[in-house]
């Protein structure tokens, strides 16, 4: 009769989900997956000389509209894999998006719902839905270099962080503005700073590089393919990588996109996740 | 030969005395084996509480797995390690890990998934005896899933619910999967506790496209074989692997074991003292007793050395006589205390809990040779070296007033 038991586990397995992937938490404003989501409505700017703080709108606009609808190929690339994904999505304002992916097979009819700060995910295979806890937020949205914790924040740069522009002139052969931005110190953001690059004709972003919070380079973003797209004149790649692992990436490549649409709020609930 | 002799015929010339005498190095060296048999038991049954729930003597993983518990740094030739194992009974359970999400009804959860091999897990680990709730997995894949205690908890998880996976596979692709849940563990470790959920191999092969990867083999012999030992023969099983004994695996129970090893050692060194001055004592008032004999033979011209050689020589067959008295006594104690036990229940009710381990509220000794060695050895030597001080005494003695001494 065995009584005693021992109350203890392997210690070395400690159960931290934001080792998942190196990826580090992000509490970015969207520009990643919202930025698929939610194109904002971009108003060129003709208008030379814009402030940093102009600037950091437009570029959160770039991503946020009153809605979009619009199909894109998510190319990952880890040391392990590599694979592609085909996605649609819709979102509408700023906190209600859908994602299904398409392709490939095992996945296809596996669909995202964001709704606020909640995710919902429809699996096909077994044909449930479930709800994504708050401890899985920090690790990886199938398996890409984006957080399911990218999915949810929406701040605003302007808002949530101190700027300057710290740079003017020719970088690559390009005139490029350089805005650094700085945490506000209430602002619930886990960055430590982020480095925004712009085009000087267009004010498109270029390149944003996120720093942790020892100021150490975490991932950046960069911005390739400016071209038309719904009608506006945006990029149409975003290239993420983690600073930690360079050889790794995560590409957006949009195919099509819409703007400003009538989307029912029918469309962002649980029901219509399961189709 | 002639000297020992003449000490054992001086010996029974004072029955009464050397009787006494006997009795009381009989009875202290039977209670150093005892006492000594039951610390070490307390120790070790500690120890076996700690590594034979899951833990194991020791672990193999790949170099490097450790260290970021990556999926894809899984062992190189685990058939090679396990085979091996096999040659030398030692007990070994292939294990998979990965991470993913587990969901029951409205409430999802971040979990460990475990991949192993119900059969041997049962025969070389107590887990699958540590279910609180329903069963632990058969031999053969069946869709079931055992989680543990906290995390079916906060899933509001109960015996026979589906439960849905979600994980990220070995290829990038999406896992997901639907269980029962066969099993709820009972406390056995805060980190399974709040996150494990153990499938079999073959349910994990594929949920995960795992291709078989193993990622530990954990080591058990039930303390067969020492660790070390069983770590310098499980190393060179295979190439790109690590061992660690559980005292690497586990610092802070190790480092417990220690302070207890310790703690138990004074209180060893002073059941020895308070035998050693009793039995010193009953030496003394022994050799006291022979002041009038020892001075005869001064005063008959034996040399003050003779005397001492005597004396040490008489003390010395004393003390092993009544050692292996106290041997038998002690063996047979012990043996009844490593196979009944002392049932701690009747000083302190409920579960005995020390540092994370679960005491086995019945007390076993264990029985091995340093344990009856030590306390004969220690005996015959304090003995003899209690009959020293009175022997000095004696030789250095005025034989006139030694004889008048009473």
């Amino acid at each position: 009769m065995k009584q005693g038991t021992v109350r203890f586990g392997p210690v070395f397995l400690n159960l931290d989900f934001r080792t998942l992937k190196g990826i580090k938490s992000a509490a970015c404003f969207c520009v990643c997956l919202l930025s698929f989501l939610c194109f904002g409505s971009m108003v060129l700017a003709q208008t030379a000389g814009l402030a940093p703080k102009e600037i950091l709108d437009r570029v959160d606009d770039l991503m946020r509209g009153d809605s979009s609808h619009g199909k894109m190929t998510m190319t990952i690339t880890t040391a392990h894999w590599t694979r592609s994904l085909r996605i649609e999505a819709w979102s509408k304002g700023k906190d209600k998006s859908l994602m299904r992916i398409l392709a490939p097979k095992k996945e296809k009819g596996t669909a995202t719902l964001r709704s606020g700060n909640n995710i919902w995910n429809f699996l096909p295979k077994v044909k449930r839905i479930i709800k994504l806890p708050s401890s899985m937020m920090a690790s990886s949205w199938m398996g890409s270099h984006f957080t399911n914790d990218d999915l949810v924040k929406e701040s605003r740069m302007a808002d949530d962080y101190d700027f300057k522009a710290t740079f003017e002139g020719v970088k690559s052969g390009r005139e490029v503005l350089e805005i650094t931005c700085i945490p506000k110190e209430e602002a619930v953001v886990v960055w430590g700073k982020v480095v925004l690059t712009v085009g000087k004709d267009n004010y498109l972003p270029l390149k944003i590089e996120y720093y942790d919070e020892d100021l150490e380079l975490a991932r950046t973003m960069t911005f390739e393919d400016v071209g038309l797209l719904g009608g506006r004149t945006l990029p149409r790649r975003f290239i993420t990588v983690p600073a930690d692992k360079p050889q790794e990436s995560t590409v957006i490549t949009y195919e099509e996109m819409a703007f400003n649409l009538e989307l029912d709020d029918k469309l962002f609930s649980i029901r219509s996740l399961q189709r | 030969m002639g000297l020992m002799r003449y000490a054992w015929r001086n010996l029974w010339r004072n029955k009464r005395r050397t009787g006494i005498t006997l009795a009381a190095v009989t009875l202290n060296t039977a209670i150093l084996i005892m006492a000594y048999a039951l610390m070490d038991g307390m120790i070790k049954h500690s120890v076996q509480n700690a590594t034979n729930v899951v833990l194991g003597e020791a672990q193999i993983h790949a170099e490097g797995y450790r260290e970021d518990h990556s999926f894809y740094k899984s062992l190189p030739d685990p058939e090679i390690i396990l085979k091996k194992a096999t040659e030398h009974r030692i007990g070994a359970a292939p294990r998979s890990y990965g991470y993913g999400l587990v969901s029951v009804g409205a409430k999802s959860a971040g979990a460990l998934f475990w991949g192993i091999d119900p059969a041997v897990e049962r025969a070389v680990f107590d887990l699958a005896d540590n279910i609180q709730f329903g069963r632990f997995l058969s031999d053969k894949p069946e869709q079931g899933i055992v989680l543990g205690k906290k995390l079916a908890r906060s899933l509001h998880a109960s015996i026979g619910d589906e439960i849905i996976v979600v994980v990220q596979a070995a290829d990038g692709s999406l896992g997901n999967e639907l269980y029962t849940i066969f099993g709820i563990l009972k406390t056995v470790g805060d980190n399974i506790d709040r996150g494990a959920a153990i499938l079999h191999q073959d349910d994990f092969r594929e949920l995960f496209v795992s291709k078989g990867r193993i990622h530990e083999v954990a080591l058990n012999t039930r303390g067969e074989m020492p660790i070390m030992e069983l770590a310098a023969l499980m190393a060179t099983a295979a190439e790109g692997t690590q061992v660690k004994t559980w005292r690497e695996l586990m610092p802070l129970l190790s480092d417990m074991v220690n302070i207890f090893d310790s703690v138990m050692l004074i209180f060893y060194a002073i059941f020895v003292l308070a035998a050693g001055l009793g039995v010193m004592n009953t030496m003394l008032m022994a050799t006291y007793d022979r002041m009038r004999e020892f001075g005869i033979l001064k005063a008959i011209g034996t040399s003050p050395w003779r005397i001492i050689g005597n004396m040490a020589v008489e003390a010395f067959v004393l003390a092993v006589t009544a050692a292996a008295f106290g041997l038998v006594i002690g063996l047979a104690g012990g043996y009844y205390f490593q196979e009944v036990g002392i049932d701690t229940r009747i000083f302190a009710a409920g579960d005995f809990s020390f540092s994370g381990v679960a005491f086995d509220p019945i007390w076993r000794a264990v029985l091995g040779v340093k344990v009856v060695a030590i306390p004969v050895v220690v005996m015959c030597v304090i003995c003899t070296i209690a009959s020293l001080y009175p022997a000095v005494l004696a030789a250095r003695i005025n034989p006139v007033r030694a004889i008048h001494h009473v």
